[in-house]
C-alpha cells in the first residue's frame, strides 16, 4: 500500500519533468532540423533550455494582475492536462476523468493566455488571440468528429480503456473504419501544433508573435515551458488515440519522434496560410474525411 | 410549520408583497425598496424550509366548479428554490439599477408579480391554476419587457403575440384533457394516463409543446427572445433568461415524466420519428445555429440572448433523450444556466449602469482596471457557460455529452460539443471587448459598481464555483427527482459521479489544479522581480502614440464571420415575417368585403337574395 502511494507521488513529480525534458529536446530539434533544411548550422540542441534559464534571470515587465496570473495559469493548465494523458503505463490522474474532461481541460491554457494577453492591451495580441481562437474552431470541427468516432467505436469515453483495447487487438489506425479518422487527424495535426502553414496566431513577421509579444523575462520563460509541454501533449494524445498508446515508453518515444519529424518537414515546406484559407482547408478535406469516418463507424457499430 | 402553511405563506407573501410594495412605493422610496427586498428574501426562506417536504394545499374550493390546488414535490422544489434565489438577487441588483428611473413602483410591482406567477406555476397541482399563473407570468413579463419604451415596445409586442399563440394552444389542450379525463388535477390525470390511445396523447403533446416551446424559445420558436432579452432592463433580463424561459422546461418535465410518464413519452410516435427523437433533433439545431449566430452580434445583451437559446438546446437534448444520466444533466444544466446567465446579464447591467447605457461591444474596452469585481464575475460566468472544468456548467454538459455518446447518438453529441467552441469564441469576444484591451479616454473616470450590484455578482460567482467543485449538492436532489420519475438513480457522491464507463471526480481535479498552480507560482517566484508598467509605455517604448487608436475590437472574427455569416441568415424570422405579412394582407382583403358600412351589407343581402331568386327562376325554366 505504501509502495503504491510512493510510486503515485513519484509519478506526479517526475511525469511533468519527463514531459518538459522531451518537449525541450523537441523544441531544440525543431530549430536544428529547420536550420539543416535551410543549409544553416543551427543552434545547439539545448538552446531552448539555455534561453529559459536566461529569461528567468532577466527583469520582467507586467501590466496587471490578470496579465501575470494568466501566464502562471496557462502553464498550470497544461501541466494538469498532462496528468490526465497516459504515457506508457504512467498516468497519475486517469482515475478522475475521461477523454471528455481532457478535451475541456485543454481550454484552460488558451483561455488563460488570451485573458493575460487581453490585459496586455496590445492590438497585436488581440489579433493573435482572435486568430488562434478562429483556427481552433477550425480544427475542432474535424477533431471532435475524430474523437467521437474513436469513442463510439470502442464504446467508452475513457482514454485508458481505449488504449487497453488497442493493445489487446489492433492499433486504432490499422482498424478499417478508424483509419479514415486517423488520416484526418494527421491532416489537422500541424494546425493543432501551430506549425506552418497554420502559424497564423504567432505569425512573427506580421503581428510580432501575436499573443506572446508583451511577455519578457520570466513570463516568456514560463511561456516557453508551456510550449514544450504543449508539444508533448499534442503528439502524445495522437499516439494514445491511434497508435496504441505505446506498449512501453521506448516505443512511445519512437512514435513521438516520427510524428514530430513529419510535422517539422511540413513546417519547412509550406508558406503560411491566411486565417480564412486555413479555416477553409480545415473545414474541407479533414472534415469530410472525419465525417465519412464517423458515418462508417456508426454503421460498423450498428451491424 | 407544516407544509400547507408554508405553501399558503409563499403564495400570500409573493403576491401580497408585490402589491404592498407598489402601494408603499407611493409613500416613500426607502419603504418600497425595503419591502421589495423583504418579499424576495422571505420567499427564499420559505422555499428553503420546504426542502424535502411533500404536500398539497387546496386554496380555492369552488372556482367555476373546480378546486384549485398547490403542491410541493422534489421537482417543483428545485425550480422554486432556483427561481426565488434568482428573483431575490435581481431585486437586490435593481435597487441601484432602477433608482432614478420613472415608474419605479410599476417596475417593482411587475418584477415581483412575475416571480409570484412563476412560483405559482411550479407549485400548481391542477391545470387551471397552472394556466392562471402562467398567464399572470406572461402578461407581467410583457409589461416589463416594454418598460423602456422605444424599441422595447416592438420587442414586447413580438413576445406577447407568440406567447398568446402558445397560451391558446395550451387552453385548447387543457379543455381537451378535461373533456376526456373529466378532471384537471395533475395526480388524477396521471392515474388514468394509460387508458387512452397514444395518438391522442401525441396530439396533446404537440399542443403543449407549442406553448412550452414558445416560452422555452428553442428553434424554431426563438424569434421573440433576442429582442426581448436585449431590450428589457438588465436585472429583469437575468430573471427572463435565468428562469422565466425555463418555465417551459418545467412544463415539458411535468408532461413528459410526471403526467404521462417516461414509458408513454418515450414510445410516442413512429420509431425513428418518435416525439422524443424529434425534440432531441430540435435541441441539437437549437444548440448550433443560435450559438454561431451569437458570434455575429456586437450588442452585448443580444449576444447573451442568442446564447440563452443555445443553452436551452442542451437542456432540451438532456431532458428529452430519456436516459437517467441525460435527464439529470438536463435538469442540472437548468440550475446552472440560471446561475451563470443571470450573472452575465447582471455584469452587463453593471457596465451599462456605469457607462450610461453603453452595451455596444465595439465601443467599450479596458474596463478591468475600473470594475475588477464585475470583470471577475463576467469571467466566472463566461467560464461556466463555456463549460470549463471546475465550473458547474462543465458537470452538467459533461453528463449530457456522456449520455449522448453512451446512447450512440454521435451526431447529436457532435452538435453539443461544437456548440461549446462557438460559445468559447463569442465569450472571449465578450470579455475582451468590454473588459480587456485599452481603456477608452471617455471612461477614464468610471467608478466601480455599487455594492447592491456587486453583491449578487459575488453570490452567483461563488455558487458557480461551488457547484463546479461539489456538484453532488444539487445532484443529490436531482437523484430523488429521477427516482420519482421512475429512472434508475445515479451513483452520485458529493464531489462527482460515476457512470457506466468512466468517472468524474471534481474534487481531485480541483486539488490537482490548486497544487499545480501553487507549484508554478513558486517557480515563477524564483525568477527576477517584476515591475508594473503602463501598457503604452512598453508598446511605444516611451514615445508618444495617439490614444484610442490601438484597440482591436470591431470585426473581431472577420475571417470566420465572412465564411459562416451567409449561412446563418435568420430564415425562421423571415418565415414568421412572411406569415405575419400574409395574415395582414388576408385581413385587408377581408376588410374590403366587411367594410363596416351598413350600406354594403344591405347590398350583400340584396345580391344574395338576387342570386337565390336567379337560381329559383333558373330551375323553373
Amino acid at each position: 500500500m505504501i509502495n503504491v502511494t510512493i510510486v503515485k507521488v513519484l509519478e506526479f513529480i517526475f511525469y511533468p519533468l519527463i514531459a518538459f525534458v522531451i518537449g525541450i529536446i523537441l523544441m531544440g530539434l525543431f530549430r536544428k532540423i529547420m536550420a539543416r533544411i535551410q543549409r544553416r548550422y543551427g543552434p545547439p540542441l539545448l538552446q531552448p533550455l539555455i534561453d529559459i534559464i536566461r529569461f528567468f534571470s532577466q527583469r520582467t515587465v507586467s501590466h496587471g494582475k490578470i496579465f501575470s496570473f494568466g501566464v502562471i495559469l496557462a502553464l498550470a493548465g497544461s501541466l494538469v492536462v498532462l496528468l490526465f494523458i497516459p504515457f506508457g503505463k504512467i498516468c497519475p490522474l486517469c482515475g478522475s476523468g475521461d477523454l471528455l474532461l481532457i478535451l475541456y481541460l485543454m481550454l484552460f491554457t488558451p483561455i488563460s493566455i488570451a485573458l493575460s494577453g487581453g490585459e496586455g492591451a496590445n492590438p497585436n495580441i488581440s489579433i493573435g488571440v482572435s486568430r488562434k481562437l478562429m483556427l481552433s474552431l477550425g480544427y475542432e470541427v474535424p477533431f471532435l468528429m475524430i474523437i467521437l468516432s474513436v469513442m463510439s467505436f470502442y464504446k467508452t469515453t475513457s482514454l485508458v480503456e481505449i488504449i487497453k483495447y488497442q493493445q489487446n487487438y489492433h492499433w486504432a489506425i490499422f482498424n478499417f473504419p478508424l483509419i479514415i479518422p486517423g488520416i484526418a487527424y494527421i491532416l489537422i495535426l500541424p494546425a493543432m501544433m501551430g506549425v506552418r502553414p497554420f502559424d497564423v496566431a504567432s505569425a512573427p513577421q506580421e503581428i510580432a508573435s501575436g499573443p506572446v509579444v508583451e511577455y519578457g523575462g520570466k513570463f516568456l520563460g514560463l511561456n516557453h515551458i508551456e510550449h514544450a509541454i504543449h508539444m508533448f501533449i499534442g503528439i502524445a494524445l495522437f499516439i494514445d488515440l491511434f497508435l496504441g498508446g505505446g506498449p512501453n515508453i521506448g516505443l512511445f518515444l519512437v512514435e513521438m519522434f516520427i510524428i514530430f519529424f513529419i510535422a517539422v518537414f511540413i513546417n519547412a515546406m509550406f508558406p503560411r496560410y491566411r486565417t480564412d484559407q486555413a479555416i477553409k482547408y480545415l473545414w474541407r478535406w479533414p472534415s469530410i474525411l472525419a465525417f465519412i469516418g464517423l458515418v462508417l463507424v456508426r454503421i460498423h457499430v450498428k451491424f | 410549520m407544516n407544509t400547507e402553511t408554508l405553501l399558503k405563506f409563499i403564495l400570500i407573501v409573493s403576491f401580497g408583497g408585490a402589491f404592498l410594495t407598489y402601494i408603499l412605493g407611493k409613500i416613500s422610496r426607502v419603504l418600497r425598496e425595503i419591502f421589495a427586498v423583504l418579499t424576495g428574501i422571505s420567499v427564499v426562506v420559505f422555499s428553503l424550509m420546504l426542502y424535502g417536504k411533500t404536500g398539497t394545499l387546496i386554496y380555492a374550493k369552488n372556482f367555476l366548479g373546480f378546486s384549485l390546488l398547490v403542491s410541493i414535490n422534489n421537482l417543483s422544489w428545485l425550480f422554486l428554490i432556483t427561481l426565488s434565489v434568482v428573483s431575490f438577487l435581481s431585486v437586490v441588483f435593481s435597487l441601484s439599477y432602477i433608482r432614478g428611473h420613472e415608474r419605479t413602483d410599476f417596475y417593482y410591482l411587475m418584477l415581483l408579480l412575475v416571480n409570484a406567477g412563476m412560483a405559482g406555476v411550479v407549485l400548481s397541482a391542477d391545470l387551471i391554476s397552472f394556466y392562471i399563473f402562467w398567464e399572470i407570468m406572461s402578461w407581467s413579463t410583457f409589461l416589463l419587457i416594454s418598460y423602456n419604451r422605444g424599441p422595447a415596445l416592438s420587442a414586447g409586442m413580438k413576445y406577447i403575440i407568440m406567447s398568446v399563440v402558445g397560451s391558446a394552444a395550451m387552453m385548447f389542450g387543457i379543455i381537451s384533457i378535461y373533456t376526456t379525463y373529466g378532471t384537471l388535477i395533475i395526480s388524477e390525470i396521471s392515474i388514468q394516463r394509460l387508458s387512452l390511445p397514444p395518438n391522442y396523447i401525441l396530439l396533446l403533446f404537440i399542443l403543449f409543446s407549442i406553448a412550452f416551446g414558445i416560452k422555452n424559445a428553442f428553434w424554431p420558436f426563438h424569434i421573440w427572445l433576442p429582442p426581448a432579452h436585449s431590450e428589457a432592463p438588465s436585472p429583469f433580463s437575468a430573471v427572463l433568461s435565468g428562469i422565466l424561459i425555463k418555465m417551459g422546461t418545467y412544463g415539458f418535465l411535468l408532461f413528459m415524466y410526471v403526467i404521462f410518464g417516461m414509458k408513454v413519452f418515450l414510445e410516442l410516435g413512429p420509431s425513428f420519428f418518435s416525439f422524443h427523437n424529434i425534440l432531441c433533433l430540435l435541441g441539437a439545431i437549437t444548440v448550433v445555429i443560435p450559438t454561431f449566430t451569437a458570434l455575429l452580434q456586437y450588442d452585448a445583451k443580444k449576444l447573451l440572448a442568442w446564447h440563452s437559446i443555445g443553452q436551452i438546446g442542451y437542456i432540451i437534448i438532456g431532458i428529452s433523450l430519456g436516459t437517467s444520466l441525460s435527464v439529470a444533466g438536463g435538469i442540472f444544466h437548468f440550475v446552472n444556466h440560471a446561475t451563470f446567465k443571470a450573472l452575465l446579464f447582471l455584469t452587463v447591467g453593471a457596465v451599462e449602469y456605469r457607462t450610461g447605457g453603453v452595451r455596444d461591444l465595439n465601443s467599450l474596452g479596458g474596463l478591468i482596471k475600473k470594475m475588477p469585481i464585475t470583470f471577475i464575475g463576467a469571467l466566472i460566468g463566461a467560464l461556466g457557460i463555456i463549460g470549463v472544468p471546475l465550473t458547474n456548467g462543465f458537470v452538467s454538459k459533461w453528463m449530457i455529452y456522456k449520455a449522448l455518446i453512451l446512447k450512440g447518438n454521435t451526431f447529436l453529441a457532435f452538435a453539443a460539443l461544437i456548440g461549446t467552441w462557438g460559445t468559447l469564441l463569442s465569450f472571449y469576444k465578450f470579455l475582451h471587448n468590454i473588459f480587456l484591451g485599452q481603456l477608452s479616454e471617455k471612461y477614464k473616470n468610471i467608478k466601480k459598481a455599487p455594492f447592491c450590484m456587486q453583491f449578487p455578482i459575488i453570490i452567483y460567482s461563488l455558487i458557480i464555483i461551488l457547484f463546479g467543485i461539489l456538484p453532488g449538492i444539487v445532484l443529490k436532489v436531482i437523484n430523488t427527482i429521477l427516482t420519482s420519475f421512475g429512472f434508475e438513480s445515479l451513483n452520485v457522491t458529493i464531489w462527482g459521479i460515476a457512470s457506466e464507463s468512466g468517472i468524474l471526480n471534481t474534487i481531485n481535479i480541483f486539488t490537482a489544479v490548486v497544487i499545480v498552480v501553487i507549484a508554478v507560482w513558486i517557480i515563477s517566484r524564483l525568477g527576477a522581480k517584476t515591475r508594473l508598467v503602463a501598457q503604452d509605455d512598453n508598446y511605444a517604448a516611451g514615445s508618444y502614440i495617439p490614444k484610442e487608436k490601438y484597440n482591436f475590437t470591431a470585426a473581431f472574427y472577420k475571417p470566420m464571420t465572412r465564411i459562416i455569416g451567409p449561412v446563418l441568415k435568420d430564415i425562421v424570422n423571415n418565415f414568421y415575417l412572411i406569415l405575419g405579412r400574409g395574415t395582414v394582407a388576408a385581413g385587408n382583403g377581408i376588410r374590403k368585403v366587411y367594410t363596416g358600412d351598413i350600406g354594403y351589407y344591405v347590398i350583400y343581402i340584396i345580391l344574395f337574395l338576387a342570386v337565390l331568386i336567379l337560381i329559383k327562376v333558373g330551375f323553373k325554366l
